[in-house]
């Protein structure tokens, strides 16, 4: 239809040189790719229960325990009043029926009390303590730059992340996020890569050439070989670039990267490694793409 | 005229029956219509508690930490890694890598990115067997042109994607949740990529909040 109008509205004006024809105007067929049609899909609806039980997940999960109680109080209230003799027997249907509800009451009590105890523990976030950097490699090339400030944004609005250095070749190329403060100057501590690479941390990660999760910092004395993190920092992931170079990740809270946000990190690597390695590569040889458990082949 | 006496006591068929009897009788139907409100209340009482019951494991479901359904894979549908030819070689590893992330990392079954009307469809797929690569891109592209994914302005997720009459028969059977992010920024500027990135599950409600957010940071590799 937006085909249809655009073509009415097109008309190629006539030549007034041109001696005129009785041939009608010719007009301008235009393609249905230059103009996107217009979405003609089912538009989600919200599920009230599932945002109502989202968004007040504590007095939901005590909320069997009230009506489970409730049913319980009310079923012996009747029994009081009613007149009826009190014997735990299943002789009239008043009886049966008292029974059932006082089942039900006690396994809605039940369910409400595992809810309780199977419930997740919040860990409250920190706010870290340092101050705001953004440091870059100078001349750095433009599509290095990109994929570094995206892999900062990718990891800021996803995961708990506050903090990020890479370090390539003996270069940092960039520290964003928050950082420690310097305590003479009013300014971030830069990252001394010297001394990092040289630290148990870094080495232990290039002799596993895997990732290292410490999910709560506080515990292990290779934080010392960190002081460019802001000194409250929760979690740190170390990710191994390829030979060259590692990756540290700071969060804001205690086991705050799950498992697929290390994953994810897992991949992200895949990804700035294959950036800032100089030499062209057939990405499908790349080992990222080696393990294919749907097997799905090439394009 | 005679007048005749009646010396026989007075015993009307159709006297006032003493006062005790009609107040017994009234109490007992009383009783019985109290009795028989009572049970129904308790019958409303006990009905609503077996329906409160019944109800748990679906609130259950939405609760923190609740167990995530798994992903299946499709019993039809065929498996296709498709992309344009048309575009350069760094874009083209691009969309292989977050593809593949895609599914290697979230409960995705099928995935397809689209930019600038240019696909990558990598996945399950409900789309017709012996067709050549090029062809398949384009039987993709006119079955995105019949829905209108181009146009998807805001982010659209069903958790329990029921199916439709509609075009998304490309979707393989058993999707239970499709996201559909699109990468125009602000419709306004015509400079910024435009296009969209579809995923689909085979299981419910498959992508959380921390799933939207990273899928949207992977859309940002592609805005531009």
């Amino acid at each position: 239809m937006e085909a249809a109008r655009f073509i009415n509205q097109i008309q190629i004006p006539k030549n007034p040189n041109r001696r005129s024809s009785s041939r009608p105007a010719r007009f301008i067929r235009a393609s249905s790719s230059q103009e996107p049609k217009s979405y003609r899909g089912p538009k989600p609806s919200k599920n009230l229960v599932a945002d109502f039980v989202s968004r007040n997940d504590d007095s939901v999960r005590s909320l069997p325990i009230y009506v489970g109680g409730a049913s319980l109080l009310a079923v012996l209230f009747n029994r009081a009043v009613s007149g009826i003799a009190p014997v735990a027997d299943a002789s009239s249907s008043q009886s049966r029926a008292d029974l059932l509800a006082l089942g039900l009451a006690v396994t809605n009590l039940l369910t409400g009390l595992v809810w309780l105890s199977i419930r997740p523990k919040t860990i409250t976030p920190v706010e870290p303590q340092g101050v705001d950097c953004k440091v870059l490699e100078p001349n750095l090339p433009p599509s290095i730059l990109s994929e570094l400030l995206w892999a900062w944004e990718s990891l800021k609005v996803a995961t708990c992340c506050k903090s990020l250095v890479i370090v390539y070749n003996g270069i940092c190329l960039l520290q964003i996020g928050m950082a420690a403060k310097s305590p003479d100057v009013n300014q971030a501590v830069l990252v001394n890569t010297a001394k990092l690479m040289t630290g148990s941390v870094y080495r232990g990660v290039f002799k596993s050439k895997a990732q290292s999760y410490l999910a709560n910092l506080s515990l292990y004395p290779g934080r010392s070989e960190l002081p460019f993190l802001p000194p409250n920092t929760q979690a740190v992931i170390l990710q191994p670039l390829g030979d060259k170079g590692i990756a540290v990740i700071g969060g804001n809270t205690i086991r705050g990267f799950t498992s697929s946000d290390q994953a994810s990190k897992t991949f992200s690597s895949c990804s700035l490694e294959k950036t800032n390695r100089t030499s062209k590569k057939s990405w499908f040889a790349h080992p990222c793409l080696g393990m294919d458990f749907f097997n799905w082949g090439e394009a | 005229m005679s007048v005749q006496i009646c010396n026989f006591p007075l015993n009307p068929r159709f006297a006032l029956r003493p006062r005790s009897q009609t107040a017994a009788r009234s109490t007992r139907i009383f009783a019985r219509a109290e009795n028989e409100s009572s049970r129904s209340d308790q019958q409303q009482l006990n009905l609503s508690v077996l329906r409160f019951t019944f109800a748990l494991p679906y609130f259950g479901k939405f609760l923190k930490g609740s167990e995530v359904e798994k992903r299946s894979l499709p019993e039809e549908g065929e498996q296709v890694f498709v992309i344009s030819s048309s575009i350069g070689d760094s874009l083209k590893e691009d969309l292989a890598w977050a593809t593949y992330v895609l599914l290697r990392n979230t409960s995705t079954v099928a995935v397809m990115i689209s930019i600038q009307g240019e696909l990558c469809v990598r996945g399950y797929w409900n789309c017709p067997g012996q067709m050549s690569k090029a062809q398949l891109h384009d039987w993709f592209k006119r079955k995105v042109d019949e829905i209108g994914l181009a146009d998807v302005k805001e982010t659209l997720y069903f958790p329990q994607y029921a199916g439709s009459a509609l075009s998304w028969d490309i979707l393989p059977d058993g999707t239970r949740s499709v996201f559909v992010q699109p990468l125009v920024q602000n419709t306004d500027e015509s400079e910024k990529m435009d296009g969209f990135l579809l995923v689909a599950s085979t299981a419910g409600y498959a992508y959380s909040d921390k799933d939207r957010a990273w899928i949207g940071a992977m859309a940002d590799k592609f805005r531009g």
